[in-house]
């Protein structure tokens, strides 16, 4: 009666093993089908591959690229010549930011975008910036400033690390 | 096994089947509606080459609905549980990976639109759905619902 039971029990285990496996190639195939056949017919079709390279996200479509050195944002910044707007959340800005940077969070940058822009003319120069090679803030940041119609922006890539390792004038939180 | 004991595992069965059906429908919707800023999601997650974005981008809302779906309606429960505790294990890790680096993303759980950056609180409800699939498989692949899982 044990063997019994444990024959019925691995035998109903292996099918349920194997109607898994089945279920889930169905369900990808499937999934697969429909997304790549609905993709072929809609209006914002996304290409099945794209250049994703940093390089191309630097660039604006128009050919300009968006990428500005440290020595020439350094030089900006003591000329006065730039706005420097720091794209991390509120919590990072109030730690520690480039000094007299203005602070526009890309998550609430629909909120604070009027507040924080009022003072700056459209052709002023702009450097965004956060923190990380692989940080895109600052890119959707300066992508969003050009749709609304500022000329002239510029990412300062890992700005935020860049600055204070050449030791250049920060704002510091001051811990007790 | 009581009857009342009996109706009370159903009942649990069935709830957490609906609930994690809806989420997985909710969280399909928008990006299949909007596959560009979902492609930018998976981008900004910076775990897969650029070869497989777009095409991850296009099918993973797919599967996320036909999952939904499946729950909602009781059908090939095995598969669909296992893809689920997969993804779900899947998307944690991600998640994990990304703040445990310091990369701040939007997290594109339900909506593709920023304004929802990953946090404890993300990865929490994560595991929350988590348990609950978790919990399906035991069912499904325990032998108390199996005339109804199949």
């Amino acid at each position: 009666m044990f063997i019994q039971f444990r024959e019925k029990t691995s035998k109903t285990l292996g099918q349920q093993f194997l109607q898994s496996v089945w279920q889930c190639c169905a369900m990808l195939l499937l999934a697969v089908f429909l997304g790549f056949s609905i993709n072929q017919f809609r209006d914002n079709r996304l290409p099945l591959f794209d250049d994703w390279s940093m390089e191309t996200r630097l660039t604006t479509p128009s050919g300009v690229r968006l990428e500005i050195s440290l020595i020439e944002a350094k030089n900006l910044f003591f000329q006065q010549a730039a706005v420097m707007i720091d794209a991390r959340p509120n919590d990072d800005y109030e730690k520690g930011h480039i000094k007299s940077a203005k602070s526009l969070p890309w998550h609430d940058v629909e909120q604070k975008f009027m507040e924080v822009t009022k003072d700056i003319s459209v052709d002023t120069p702009i450097i965004t910036y956060c923190d990380g090679e692989t940080c895109e803030l600052s890119h959707h940041l300066a992508n969003f400033l050009l749709d609304m119609g500022f000329t002239n922006v510029r990412i300062l890539v890992n700005g935020w690390t860049k600055w204070q390792h050449a030791d250049l004038p920060i704002d510091k939180e001051v811990s007790d | 096994m009581t009857n009342k004991r009996k109706n009370l595992s159903r009942f649990f069965y069935h709830s957490a089947r609906l609930i994690l059906g809806v989420i997985f429908i909710y969280a399909s919707y928008d990006k299949i509606l909007h596959p560009k800023a979902f492609a930018e999601v998976v981008y900004n997650y910076q775990i897969l080459p650029g070869g497989l974005i777009n095409v991850t981008a296009i099918f993973l809302p797919w599967l996320e609905i036909l999952m939904g779906v499946f729950l909602i309606v009781g059908v090939w429960m095995p598969g669909t549980i296992i893809w689920c505790n997969t993804l779900l294990v899947v998307y944690i890790g991600a998640l994990c990976f990304n703040l445990a680096r310091g990369v701040d993303v939007n997290c594109g759980c339900f909506s593709t639109t920023k304004g929802s950056s990953i946090s404890i609180e993300t990865i929490l409800w994560d595991v929350a759905f988590l348990t609950l699939s978790v919990y399906l498989f035991f069912v499904v692949f325990g032998s108390k619902f199996n005339e109804g899982s199949k």
